[in-house]
């Protein structure tokens, strides 16, 4: 009890005396906080909880049984003969848009004779068998329809009208289901199943069932548990998950600078009472546990607000993540954002261990000063001033640290030396800064005075004077600038790498895909004929018939495409990492069993030129060689890609996923675009000019970065708002100077600008430092952590207008954060400060 | 003719919602050229009188002429152009800026005030206390006497007509003190400037022209020094 009202009086109190600093270093930490826990809540919801949207209605099957390409019939005529009582539930699984609801949701085919699911009594219709005989679909209660409405469903370039048979009441999310017959119809299957979910008896255990399956099974059928591919989608998606966390944890890496800064201020101004204290029986604990709870305050203050605030900005980050997901990985529908303990406590524990790690160092400093050594600032600075050639020698200790975490691999498909990689440079940046502020604010004093008066030169010094605080300040905010510069000359030279590869490999005139629309896990089909009767329009060169199956590799999703190797050789000027030329690949292509794969797909499975793979396509295997690597940026879960002609043999479904047009040289494009207009009539076909497309590509990629500019705003916002708050600080720490200043002559603006010059250095070191830090730190995003995580090699570009943007607008907030504390000094009685001694 | 009159003033502030009376009822001439001493007791008003001589405060009631003008009827730039031309100030800590040289201190006042050749009249007036040799010293670097001396050349390099002086042997020993009180002393004699100097100390007080004795806000006693040097 004496030691919470000592705690209450000496600490607590002076934090009530100086409201708008104290709520600025909680705040600090409260957006640091609701980062974190408004990413993990919003990425639980797009992708933790994350169920893929396939395993619809798949109650509790144990078993399911697959095959790239689908299973033929008879699979399931032999596994029904078997002497076993097992239920087996055929599906074949796609994906429909509903126009009327702007919505692409799963169309789940299922043998509702036999395995009819839980639904809605619907009156009349007393005979199951009569109802699915009819074109009539079951939809799910949270689309909102009822029995008997009509419903327009766009399927690949088809739009059809059905009737809602029956609602399922108990299923939750956005499903359609029919019965097969009438799915296999409408998405071209052959007959073929893309599942067979198995529901095993009782007797024996699941592996020795699965191990009978599979012995009953043809060899390119496979038996796994059901839900693996919910399991793989989320091991998929693990390295996105990583990145993202990582982004939302440099906002708290910079609110720790801060609260480093406002420790360290606390103890410089406490210096006197420390000694007294000491003199009148403290022991040195009681010092360190006095300014440890000082910061475990900001810390669970900022961590509570940061909670809250978490919550609500989840909410708004889950559409973003959602949208990636849905674009770069699979079909998910994201599920409601959902305050959990875990990650409550998650947020509790990491605002409090943040602000009570980043205090341990001042707090130490603090509990080892003798009684009498509560003394004038010159001293503790000039100490700094001496420590500054042992920080460089560790800041070189660090970044040799740094480029050796640099060449080690990835762990468990982790850039985890990356980050090191990363922590190390920004731990050597903060180590090297006391020097180059020095160096720094040393020579800008002279030619600031002769440009700007005696202000700048005041304000020069002051920041010189005050080293630790500068190299504080100049530190959080450098980190955060070298983030974002970072994040953004990796996502400028990302999108570079993109536009150029574009230009590449987008060699078409025009390219049409169903309106259905697409995603990584998503390839509607156009109409056989529709490519047919383009090919033989006169306006038309060449037309190259891509298909894309979504398959399974190695335990994680793939795709699977084939296309017209003549042509893409003969147009096409895809790079290969190998160099070769395209023609010469493309020309084996179609000679022999072989394929060509995307980088991230061989980073993926470590698959390398001249390996075979074996790949089970409708029911048989087959050994495919890898011919070559090519550069490809368009999905991340990697391409494997063959010859249309030699799918064909093994899928014979002509249908392509898109289409891609080469006119004939002399045929303009408007004119080509209207020769092919009548061929899709009463189609919903999407016509893409090869600029209109590229467009479309770069909307998509902006999209999915969205996220990670949003994540870097709210870091500099941090650092900015420390930096108001360093100031106000800083005026009542050297208010005596302030006030000096007015006695010798100075005006309130005179005071006003120093401040404001203090700033507008710092927001100069600042970028100077992070600009430099942040063209390390994005080496290490470019080619070691975006290389391990994704696999995508990307070209070094320095996006000059995007940084110089940001970088002038991080500085205007700078100087703006710096107006109130210019006020606060400008106001101050001189005559209060000045005698106050 | 008075470089500075106060006429009839009283300072109150308000503590606590109480009010306190610093100063009562003052009136006071001071002579271009002359050497007052305010001698009394912490706490009787020395340092508010100073202050509302140095234009930085204004009176509750009265008024504060310097060079003619009344105080409180200026705004705060005129009061601050008032103060750059006029007044010089000597602190009892010195009030040195740790960060700036000493030569760079001493050309602070004109630097404020936008003046040119401001580093030659520093040194000037640095030579003139004997401590040109110090220039490029930082603060830390000079002992309490050596920082006194930086700090009245401070206030003197902008030739002021009153040079204020508050307690500036307070935080020396009795013989450097001696020192910056000679130094005032020779000041006030070259006629440069005014000085008015707040003391405790009766000894220091026998230097000036002219002493005020003070006590509880109010002058007991105004008279000429007969022992003057």
């Amino acid at each position: 009890m004496p030691y919470w009202k000592l705690f209450n009086r000496l600490i607590v109190r002076p934090l009530r005396r100086e409201p708008v600093r104290t709520l600025l270093a909680a705040f600090a930490v409260a957006l640091g906080v609701a980062v974190v826990v408004g990413i993990e809540l919003a990425g639980n919801a797009a992708v933790g909880s994350f169920r893929s949207s396939l395993d619809t209605l798949a109650d509790d099957a144990d078993l399911e049984i697959t095959a790239t390409g689908g299973l033929p019939a008879d699979v399931l005529a032999q596994l029904t003969a078997l002497p076993h009582s097992f239920r087996f539930e055929p599906r074949m699984e796609d994906f429909a848009f509903l126009p009327a609801r702007n919505r692409t949701v799963p169309w789940i085919g299922v043998d509702f004779i036999a395995n009819a699911p839980e639904q809605d009594a619907s009156p009349g219709d007393s005979d199951p068998a009569d109802r699915f005989r009819k074109e009539q679909v079951w939809v799910s209660a949270g689309l909102g329809y009822k029995s008997g409405d009509r419903i327009w469903v766009l399927i690949g370039d088809t739009l059809s009208v059905f009737i809602v048979g029956g609602v399922l009441s108990k299923q939750p999310g956005e499903v359609l289901a029919a019965d097969l017959s009438l799915t296999d119809h409408l998405f071209r299957r052959q007959g073929k199943l893309d599942r067979i979910l198995v529901h095993i008896p009782s007797g024996r255990s699941i592996a020795e069932w699965e191990k009978l399956l599979r012995s009953a099974l043809p060899p390119g059928a496979g038996v796994e548990r059901e839900g693996s591919r919910t399991d793989e989608n989320r091991r998929m998606l693990a390295a996105f998950r990583w990145n993202l966390r990582v982004l939302s944890y440099i906002a708290l890496i910079v609110g720790a600078f801060l609260i480093y800064n406002t420790i360290s201020v606390s103890v410089v101004r406490r210096r006197a009472e420390i000694g007294i204290l000491r003199a009148l029986g403290a022991t040195r604990t009681a010092v360190l546990l006095g300014f440890v709870g000082e910061a475990a305050c900001f810390g669970l203050a900022g961590a509570l607000a940061g909670i809250a605030l978490g919550r609500v900005l989840a909410a708004s980050a889950i559409g973003l993540i959602a949208s990636t997901v849905q674009s770069l990985y699979v079909s998910s529908t994201p599920a409601s954002v959902e305050l959990s303990w875990e990650v409550a406590l998650l947020g509790i524990g990491m605002g409090i261990g943040v602000a009570v790690l980043s205090a341990l160092s001042p707090a130490w400093e603090a509990s080892r000063a003798a009684p009498l050594e509560a003394m004038a600032r010159g001293r503790g600075e000039h100490r700094v001033q001496i420590r500054k050639l042992r920080g460089l020698l560790a800041a070189g200790l660090l970044a040799a640290g740094a480029w050796i975490a640099s060449m080690q691999g990835a762990v468990d498909g982790k850039p985890l030396f990356g980050y090191l990689a990363a922590l190390l440079l920004i731990a050597a940046s903060a180590f090297a800064i006391p020097a180059l502020v020095s160096v720094l604010a040393a020579s800008a004093a002279a030619w600031m005075r002769r440009l700007f008066g005696v202000e700048a030169l005041l304000a020069a010094r002051g920041l010189a004077g005050s080293l630790r605080r500068t190299s504080v300040l100049v530190g959080a905010l450098s980190t955060a600038i070298a983030m974002m510069a970072a994040v953004g000359i990796m996502v400028g030279s990302f999108r570079q790498t993109v536009v150029l590869w574009m230009e590449d490999r987008l060699q078409a005139d025009l390219y049409l895909r169903p309106a259905t629309p697409g995603g990584a896990d998503r390839h509607p089909v156009l109409s056989p004929e529709v490519a047919d009767r383009i090919a033989a329009l006169p306006e038309v060169a060449a037309v190259d018939r891509f298909r894309a199956y979504s398959i399974r590799y190695g335990g994680m999703p793939a795709t699977l495409g084939a296309g017209d190797a003549r042509i893409a050789g003969r147009y096409g000027r895809r790079a290969f990492l190998s160099g070769a030329k395209p023609q010469e690949v493309f020309e084996q292509l179609t000679s022999t069993d072989s394929v060509i794969i995307s980088e991230p797909f061989a980073n993926k499975h470590g698959v390398k030129a001249g390996d075979i793979l074996s790949l089970p396509i409708a029911g048989q295997p087959v050994r495919l060689r890898v011919l070559d690597v090519y550069y490809d940026y368009s999905s991340e879960r990697g391409y494997i890609l063959m010859d249309r002609s030699r799918l064909l043999k093994y899928l014979p479904d002509p249908a392509p996923s898109n289409i891609a047009v080469y006119l004939r040289r002399d045929v303009p494009l408007e004119r080509g675009r209207d020769a092919i207009e009548p061929v899709l009539k009463g189609r919903k076909v999407v016509v893409l000019s090869n600029r209109s497309l590229r467009e479309e590509a770069l909307r998509v990629f902006d999209r999915t970065f969205a996220i990670t500019y949003a994540l870097e705003a709210v870091a500099v916002l941090i650092a900015v708002m420390g930096v108001a708050g360093a100031l106000l600080a800083l005026v009542i720490d050297r208010r005596r100077e302030f006030g000096l200043v007015r006695f010798l002559g100075g005006a309130q603006a005179q005071v006003r600008r120093i401040i404001l010059f203090e700033a507008a250095l710092l927001g100069l070191f600042a970028n100077a430092v992070g600009i430099l830090l942040g063209f390390f730190l994005s080496l290490l995003l470019i080619f070691v952590i975006n290389k391990q995580s994704f696999g995508w090699t990307i070209q070094f570009h320095w996006p000059v207008s995007v940084l110089t943007g940001a970088l002038s607008l991080v500085y205007l907030a700078t100087v703006t954060a710096a107006l109130y504390p210019a006020r606060v000094a400008a106001q101050l009685n001189p005559i209060e400060v000045v005698h106050e001694e | 003719m008075s470089i500075l009159r106060l006429e009839q003033v009283s300072k109150d502030y308000q503590t606590n919602g109480a009010k306190v009376s610093a100063l009562r009822d003052i009136t006071l001439a001071v002579k271009r050229g002359e050497f007052v001493a305010l001698l009394g007791p912490s706490g009787c008003g020395k340092s508010t009188l100073l202050n509302l001589a140095g234009a930085m405060d204004f009176p509750t009631s009265g008024q504060v002429i310097l060079r003619g003008v009344a105080t409180s009827a200026l705004d705060d730039p005129a009061l601050t152009r008032l103060r750059r031309g006029t007044i010089g100030f000597v602190f009892q800590s010195f009030q040195l800026l740790p960060t700036l040289t000493v030569a760079e201190n001493v050309e602070l006042p004109l630097l404020l005030a936008g003046a040119k050749g401001s580093r030659a009249a520093a040194l000037r007036v640095l030579e003139q206390v004997e401590m040109d040799q110090f220039a490029s010293r930082m603060p830390y670097q000079l002992s309490g006497g050596q920082m006194q001396r930086v700090a009245i050349a401070r206030a003197l390099v902008h030739a002021p007509a009153i040079l204020l002086a508050d307690e500036p042997t307070g935080n020396l020993d009795s013989a450097t003190g001696d020192l910056i009180l000679a130094l005032l002393r020779r000041i006030a004699n070259s006629g440069q400037s005014t000085v008015m100097l707040a003391t405790h100390s009766a000894e220091a007080a026998t230097l000036a022209d002219i002493v005020v004795r003070m006590r509880d806000g109010r002058i007991q006693e105004i008279r000429e020094n007969p022992g003057k040097p």
